[in-house]
C-alpha cells in the first residue's frame, strides 16, 4: 500500500428533495388527459373543476408549466386529428354543417380547457411568452383542420361555390356562411383574408368582369348602369349579412373597377343612350344614377364633367352663331336661357349641386356666350324687351326680378361687359324718353343688380339718367304753372338731359315749325332764367309728338316722330313739296329725312303722304303729296319710324369703334396705377396685371395694351429701361 | 361573459366548503370575481351541466382563512387583512383564485400627493450608489445600482435583475409592464453599454437599439431615456467621434428612425433629463448643472428637426452666479417649465416666449439645510403629477398643489440620507435614499368608508 495513498474522506452535501413523488407529473397530467377527453365526449358532467384546477396549479407550482403546455399541445392536435378525419368524410352539402358543429363542440371544449389551465394562463404564459391556451388551441384548430390539405381547398370551393349561386339567384343558408366566415374571422384576421377573402375577391372580379362585357353589348347605358347599382347593393348586403364589415370596401373596389372604371368611356360614348343623350332628354334619374355611381371612380366624376362641359360648349357654339337665330335677339337670349335652366336643373337635380359641375357648367356657358361678339348687345335687347312691355302672361314684380336674375346670370358670363353697358345706356335712354317703360320699380331693381355686379361706376350714368327725368317733371311743372292763361297753342314736354350722362349723338337741330318754335323759345326762356349759366341743346331726333290731322272729313290724331311732325306741319300750308323743298325748310339731316319720309309714305296703311314716284327708296327727285285719301279704323294712328331694333351693320360699326375708344384711358390708367406701386415691370407681368384689373369689365387685348404702352412712353409717363429693354420703368 | 348556474338553485345560493370551513354566499358575489377568475369558471353553467339539487355544493381545498378576507373583498370591495396572515400568503391564495389584481386596485386608491402614507421601506443590498428608481405601470418599480438594475413587481418582491454588460446604468424606463429599457454607460475601449429591452419578468434581454451614423453602426454612451405616444424611444447619446445628439427608435420594431445632432450651442448629447411633451408634440431635453457648467433647456421637434425653444444660464447676473437650475420639469399645461436651484429655491421658465429668463419664486426657500453634505450632494429633483409638483430636497419631498403651487405636505421617510432620485407612476411614489440604497414607497390609502 502506498502510504501516500491517504484517504481523503468525501463529504456528500446534503441534498434536501423537495419533490417527493417521481410519478407526480405523469399522475396528474393523466388525470388533465382523461378529462379533456370526457369534455370532447360532450361527458364533463362527472368532472370536478375544483380538483382539475388545482391539479394544473400544482403542476404549474412545481415548474412543471413548460412540460404541461407541451403535453396539452400534443393531446389538442390528436383530439383534433379525429375531428379534421370525421369532417372530410362529410359528404356534399353537409360538408360545411359538420365542420361548423366540430368547430362549435371545439370552441366549448377549448373553452372549458381554458378554465381548467387558467392559473397557467396567468402565470407561466406571460414569462415565458408562450400563446395562451385558448388562442393556441384556435391556431391548432387552423393548422390541423382548416388548413389541411383535403379541406382547405373543399372549404373555400364550397364557400365560393354557394356565393357564385347567390349570385345566380339562388336561395342558400346565410346562416351556416355567416358561421363559417365568423369561424375564420376568430381564427384570426390574416387566415380570414388569405383563406376566404383574397380569393373571394378573385373570383368576383371575373364574375363581375365577365357579367359587364355581357351585359354592355346587350344594354344601353342606362340599364347597364342600373344593373351595376343593383349589384352594388347586392354585394354590400352580402358583406353585411355574412362576411367582415372590412371587406365591403374591398369588394365595392372590384365591383367598381370591373363594372365601372374599365368600361366607363364606353359607357359615356355610347350611341344614344350615353352621357349626351341623357343630357338632351333630360334623364336626370339616369344622371343621378351616373353620378353616384362614378363618385367611387376616380376620374369618374371629372371625365363626366368634361364630357358635359365640351357638350355644352358645342350646342351652345351652333346655338351662338346660327344666323338664323341671330334675327331675332330676343328669341335668341331666351334660348341662352332656357339651355341654362335645362343644365342648372340637371345639376341641382342629378348632379346634387356639385360646385366642381357648376364650375364647368360656368366656364362653358362663358366660352360659348362670348363667341359671339353681339352677345352684350343682345342681352341688353332682351332686357329692353322685357322691361318695355312687361313680362309677357303675368307681369308681376315677382317674374320681372326672376327673369332679370336669369338674365344677370348671362351678364356674368360676358367678357365685355363695357360694350353690354354702352347698347343697355342707348336703350335705356330710348325707355325712358319715349316713356316706355313698364314698370320705374323694375328698371331701377335691375340698375341694383347692375350695381352690386360691378360697383358704383358702372352704373352712376345710368342712374343720373333717372334722376335727370325726375327734374326734367319738376321744370315742367313749374314752367306750365308760369304759363298759365295761354293755352291755346300746341303744348311741349321738354325732358333735360345732362350731357354725358346720355348716348347722345351730336346733332344739327331742324328747323321747328314757327309754332313749336314759339313755345320752345319761352321754355329755353324759363329755363335759363331759374338756372343760371347753362347751355340748351334741342335733342330733336329723339323727341315725339301727337298732331291732329283732317283728312277730307275724317280726323285723325297722328302720331309721330319730332321729325315726321317737321315735315306734316310743312303740309299745313300746300299739298306737294319736292325732297329739296323738304330737306331745305326742315333742315333735318338727309339719313334721318330718307327714313322718316319712307316711314310716312311708303308705309302701307300708315301713307299720309302719297310719293312721285311710288317706290320703296326716297331719291333727292321724289315729290310728295298730301294724301288726302288715307284713311284707318282708329283715330289715333301711330306712324312708326322705320328704325331697325338691332342696330344696322354701319351702327355696329361705329358703337365698336366707340367702345374700343372708351376702353384705351381706361387702359391706360390701369397700366399708369400698376406702374405707380410698382415702379419697373416687365412688359408680360404689366399685361397680366393689366387684364386682371379690367377683367370685370372687358378682356382687354394684349395688341392694344402694347399700343398703349407705347403712347404712354411717347407722353414719357414710361421709359424703357436702357439696359433690359424687356422693363419698362414709371416716370414720376 | 359571466353565466351564473342556472337560477331556481336556492335562489343563487352557493355553499363552500373551503379547507374545512363553510362558507355560504350567493352565485351574484362570486360573479363579481368575473368569468376569467377561478370562482367565476366553477360557477359558469358548462362545469355544473350534471349538477342538481336546490343548493350548490363546492369543495376548494385551500386555507380558509385568507378565504375569508378575499370573500370579504367580493362583498364590500374592501380589503382588511387580519395582522396574522402574512401578506405573501394572502398573495398567493389571491394568485390562486386569479383575484391578485383586485388585491392590488383595493389597496390603494389613485395617487393624491397629499394624502400619503409610507406604505413600505425596501432595504437595499446593492453595492454603489442608486443612481435613479423608476415606477412600473402596474406599481412595480425598478432601481438602478451601478452596473445593475434591481427589478421590483408591485408586492415588492424582487425579480431577477438586469444587466447590460455590467456596465454602469445611467437611467431605466418602463415602456410597459414587462418591458424595461436600460441605458448604460460605454466604458473606455470596450465598445459596450448602450440602450437594450429586457423582460421585466424574466430579465432577459430582448433587443439591442443600435444607432448607426452614415450607415455605420457606432458605439455610444446614452444619457436620458423617454419616449412618446406613439412610442417612439428617445435617448440623449454621445458617440464617440463627437456624434453628440438625440437618438429616435421604433418602439415596436426596434429600430433607428432618426438622429436629431445637436446644432452648435445646443447641449443634448450630455443631456440627463428628456421628457415628451404631448401638447406641443415636442421634447425637452435639459442638460444641467453640474454635469455642464452651466445649464441648458431646449424643445425639440423633431418633424423638422428644429430647436423650437431654448433657454441658457450663461450671462446671467453675477449675483445669481453661484446659483445654478439643477434640474427641470415640464408642467403638464405645457406652457411653463419648472426648475430647481441647489438652494431648493422653484424658478419658472415661461414655454411661450423665448426671452423672459427664470422667474424665481421670492421667499421660496423650503427650509434651511441642516448640513452640507461633505462628500456627495444630492441635488434636488422634480417630478409632476396631476396637477401636483414634487421636489425632493434633502431628505424630504415636498409636494405644491393649485396653481400658485402652495407647499401642501412634505413627506420624510426612511432615515437613509437624502434623497438621490424620486419618481412617480403606477399610482405609487418611489424615494431612493442615497446613504442605504433603501428606497421608499408611498401610497394612497383608500378613503375611509364613512
Amino acid at each position: 500500500m502506498n502510504p501516500q495513498r491517504k484517504r481523503i474522506p468525501k463529504i456528500e452535501p446534503f441534498k434536501h428533495r423537495v419533490e417527493v413523488d417521481p410519478k407526480f407529473f405523469d399522475k396528474s397530467w393523466k388525470k388533465l388527459d382523461d378529462a379533456i377527453r370526457e369534455i370532447y365526449n360532450h361527458n364533463a358532467s362527472g368532472l370536478s373543476f375544483e380538483e382539475l384546477y388545482r391539479t394544473a396549479y400544482n403542476m404549474v407550482l412545481h415548474k412543471h408549466g413548460g412540460r404541461l403546455y407541451d403535453k396539452l399541445a400534443e393531446n389538442l392536435k390528436g383530439h383534433l386529428r379525429e375531428m379534421g378525419k370525421l369532417v372530410e368524410a362529410a359528404q356534399g352539402g353537409l360538408f360545411l354543417e359538420e365542420l361548423q358543429r366540430r368547430w362549435a363542440d371545439h370552441i366549448k371544449a377549448l373553452q372549458m380547457i381554458r378554465d381548467i389551465l387558467m392559473y397557467m394562463d396567468r402565470t407561466f404564459i406571460p414569462s415565458s411568452k408562450k400563446t395562451p391556451v385558448f388562442e393556441h388551441g384556435l391556431e391548432l384548430w387552423r393548422d390541423i383542420v382548416v388548413r389541411s390539405p383535403k379541406i382547405h381547398g373543399r372549404l373555400v370551393d364550397t364557400l365560393l361555390e354557394l356565393i357564385h349561386r347567390e349570385r345566380m339567384g339562388e336561395m342558400i343558408n346565410r346562416g351556416l356562411m355567416r358561421n363559417t366566415t365568423k369561424m375564420l374571422m376568430e381564427l384570426g384576421s390574416s387566415v380570414y383574408q388569405d383563406d376566404f377573402e383574397r380569393p373571394f375577391l378573385e373570383v368576383s372580379a371575373s364574375f363581375y368582369s365577365g357579367e359587364s362585357q355581357q351585359c354592355i353589348e346587350r344594354c344601353d347605358c342606362g340599364e347597364y348602369l342600373k344593373n351595376a347599382e343593383k349589384r352594388l347593393a347586392e354585394e354590400s348586403e352580402r358583406v353585411s349579412l355574412y362576411m367582415d364589415a372590412k371587406t365591403a370596401d374591398k369588394i365595392a373596389n372590384v365591383v367598381d373597377k370591373e363594372m365601372l372604371s374599365i368600361h366607363m368611356q364606353r359607357l359615356f360614348l355610347m350611341e344614344n343612350s350615353g352621357l349626351v343623350n341623357m343630357l338632351i332628354n333630360d334623364k336626370h334619374e339616369d344622371l343621378t344614377r351616373m353620378y353616384d355611381l362614378f363618385k367611387r371612380v376616380p376620374d369618374g366624376h371629372s371625365t363626366i364633367r368634361s364630357l358635359m362641359a365640351s357638350h355644352v360648349k358645342e350646342t351652345g357654339k351652333i346655338l351662338v352663331t346660327d344666323p338664323e337665330r341671330l334675327r331675332d335677339p330676343v328669341d335668341f337670349v331666351q334660348r341662352l336661357l332656357n339651355e341654362k335652366d335645362k343644365y342648372d336643373e340637371i345639376v341641382s337635380v342629378s348632379f346634387s349641386n356639385d360646385k366642381t359641375f357648376q364650375n364647368a357648367l360656368n366656364a362653358s356657358f362663358e366660352h360659348f356666350i362670348n363667341l359671339n361678339n353681339r352677345s352684350p348687345e343682345f342681352i341688353s335687347l332682351y332686357v329692353d324687351d322685357k322691361l318695355r312691355k312687361g313680362v309677357k302672361g303675368a307681369a308681376n314684380e315677382e317674374d320681372i326680378e326672376t327673369v332679370l336674375d336669369k338674365v344677370m346670370m348671362l351678364f356674368r358670363y360676358l367678357q365685355e361687359k363695357d360694350v353690354f353697358e354702352k347698347y343697355y345706356k342707348q336703350h335705356l335712354a330710348k325707355r325712358l324718353l319715349s316713356g316706355k317703360t313698364s314698370s320705374d320699380e323694375a328698371e331701377r331693381n335691375m340698375l341694383v343688380k347692375l350695381k352690386t355686379e360691378c360697383g358704383y361706376q358702372f352704373t352712376s350714368k345710368l342712374e343720373s339718367m333717372f334722376t335727370d327725368l325726375k327734374t326734367s317733371q319738376d321744370t315742367m311743372q313749374s314752367f306750365y304753372a308760369n304759363l298759365s292763361g295761354d293755352s291755346d297753342g300746341p303744348t311741349i314736354s321738354v325732358q333735360i338731359l345732362t350731357t354725358g350722362s346720355w348716348p347722345t349723338q351730336p346733332c344739327a337741330t331742324c328747323n321747328l315749325p314757327p309754332e313749336i318754335l314759339g313755345v320752345s323759345e319761352l321754355f329755353r326762356a324759363h329755363y335759363l332764367g331759374t338756372h343760371n349759366g347753362r347751355r340748351l341743346t334741342w335733342q330733336t331726333n329723339m323727341g315725339n309728338a301727337d298732331i291732329k290731322a283732317t283728312f277730307g272729313d275724317r280726323k285723325h290724331e297722328l302720331n309721330v316722330s319730332t321729325y315726321q311732325m317737321c315735315v306734316l306741319m310743312l303740309f299745313n300750308s300746300t299739298d306737294t313739296l319736292t325732297y329739296k323743298e323738304i330737306e331745305q325748310n326742315t333742315a333735318i339731316p338727309p339719313v334721318d329725312l330718307k327714313r322718316c319720309l319712307q316711314s310716312l309714305a311708303c308705309v302701307k296703311g300708315k301713307n299720309v303722304l302719297r310719293k312721285e314716284p311710288m317706290s320703296k327708296d326716297i331719291s333727292d327727285s321724289d315729290a310728295f303729296h298730301f294724301n288726302d285719301k288715307f284713311s284707318s279704323k282708329l283715330v289715333k294712328v301711330k306712324i312708326g319710324t322705320v328704325v331697325a331694333q338691332k342696330e344696322s351693320e354701319p351702327e355696329k360699326q361705329e358703337t365698336r369703334h366707340r367702345v374700343e375708344e372708351d376702353r384705351k384711358p381706361q387702359i391706360e390708367a390701369a397700366i399708369v396705377r400698376i406702374m405707380k406701386s410698382r415702379r419697373v415691370l416687365d412688359h408680360n407681368s404689366i399685361v397680366t396685371e393689366v387684364t386682371k384689373q379690367l377683367q370685370a369689365r372687358f378682356l382687354p387685348n394684349p395688341v392694344v395694351i402694347k399700343k398703349r404702352i407705347e403712347s404712354l412712353i411717347e407722353r414719357e409717363f414710361l421709359e424703357r429701361d436702357k439696359v433690359d429693354r424687356k422693363l419698362y420703368r414709371y416716370l414720376a | 361573459m359571466c353565466t351564473p348556474a342556472p337560477g331556481g338553485r336556492g335562489r343563487g345560493r352557493v355553499r363552500l366548503n373551503v379547507g374545512g370551513r363553510v362558507f355560504q354566499t350567493t352565485a351574484t358575489t362570486l360573479a363579481a370575481a368575473g368569468r376569467d377568475t377561478m370562482l367565476g369558471a366553477m360557477l359558469d353553467a358548462s362545469w355544473n351541466a350534471a349538477a342538481a339539487g336546490d343548493e350548490a355544493d363546492y369543495f376548494i381545498d385551500r386555507d380558509p382563512a385568507c378565504f375569508a378576507v378575499l370573500l370579504d373583498l367580493l362583498r364590500t370591495g374592501g380589503l382588511h387583512v387580519p395582522p396574522h396572515i402574512p401578506d405573501a400568503v394572502l398573495c398567493r391564495e389571491a394568485l390562486y383564485y386569479g383575484l391578485l389584481d383586485r388585491v392590488r386596485a383595493a389597496r390603494w386608491d389613485d395617487f393624491d400627493g397629499d394624502r400619503l402614507r409610507l406604505a413600505a421601506s425596501v432595504p437595499g443590498r446593492a453595492p454603489g450608489d442608486g443612481t435613479a428608481v423608476r415606477p412600473a405601470p402596474d406599481g412595480g418599480c425598478c432601481v438602478a445600482h451601478g452596473g445593475a438594475v434591481r427589478v421590483y413587481n408591485w408586492m415588492l418582491e424582487e425579480r431577477r435583475p438586469v444587466y447590460l454588460d455590467h456596465a454602469p446604468v445611467n437611467d431605466a424606463a418602463y415602456l410597459d409592464a414587462s418591458t424595461l429599457l436600460v441605458a448604460a454607460r460605454e466604458r473606455p475601449g470596450r465598445r459596450d453599454g448602450g440602450v437594450a429591452a429586457f423582460s421585466a419578468l424574466t430579465g432577459e434581454m430582448r433587443h439591442r437599439f443600435r444607432v448607426a451614423h452614415d450607415r455605420q453602426v457606432r458605439s455610444f454612451t446614452p444619457g436620458a431615456l423617454a419616449f412618446d405616444q406613439e412610442c417612439s424611444i428617445f435617448a440623449s447619446c454621445k458617440g464617440r467621434l463627437n456624434e453628440y445628439g438625440i437618438g429616435v427608435w421604433d418602439g415596436t420594431t426596434g429600430e433607428q428612425t432618426g438622429f436629431f445632432y445637436e446644432p452648435p450651442g445646443c447641449a443634448l448629447g450630455d443631456a440627463d433629463k428628456l421628457q415628451w411633451l404631448d401638447g406641443t408634440k415636442t421634447l425637452m431635453a435639459a442638460t444641467m448643472f453640474p454635469r455642464a457648467d452651466s445649464s441648458f433647456i431646449s424643445l425639440l421637434d423633431f418633424r423638422d428637426k428644429n430647436v423650437v425653444w431654448s433657454w441658457c444660464d450663461v450671462g446671467t447676473p453675477a449675483s445669481l452666479e453661484d446659483k445654478h437650475a439643477v434640474h427641470a420639469i415640464a408642467m403638464e399645461d405645457g406652457r411653463s417649465i419648472c426648475v430647481i436651484n441647489q438652494y431648493d429655491d422653484l424658478g419658472f421658465l415661461d414655454l411661450r416666449s423665448s426671452a423672459g429668463g427664470v422667474r424665481w419664486r421670492s421667499r421660496s426657500k423650503l427650509m434651511s439645510r441642516k448640513k452640507v453634505h461633505a462628500e456627495e450632494t444630492c441635488y434636488p429633483k422634480l417630478a409632476t403629477h396631476a396637477g401636483q409638483l414634487f421636489a425632493s430636497t434633502n431628505d424630504a419631498i415636498s409636494v405644491f398643489t393649485g396653481p400658485d403651487h402652495a407647499l401642501t405636505s412634505t413627506l420624510r421617510g426612511s432615515d437613509g440620507g437624502a434623497i438621490c432620485d424620486f419618481s412617480i407612476g403606477g399610482d405609487r411614489l418611489f424615494a431612493l435614499h442615497n446613504e442605504k440604497n433603501v428606497f421608499d414607497v408611498w401610497e394612497t390609502p383608500p378613503p375611509p368608508i364613512i
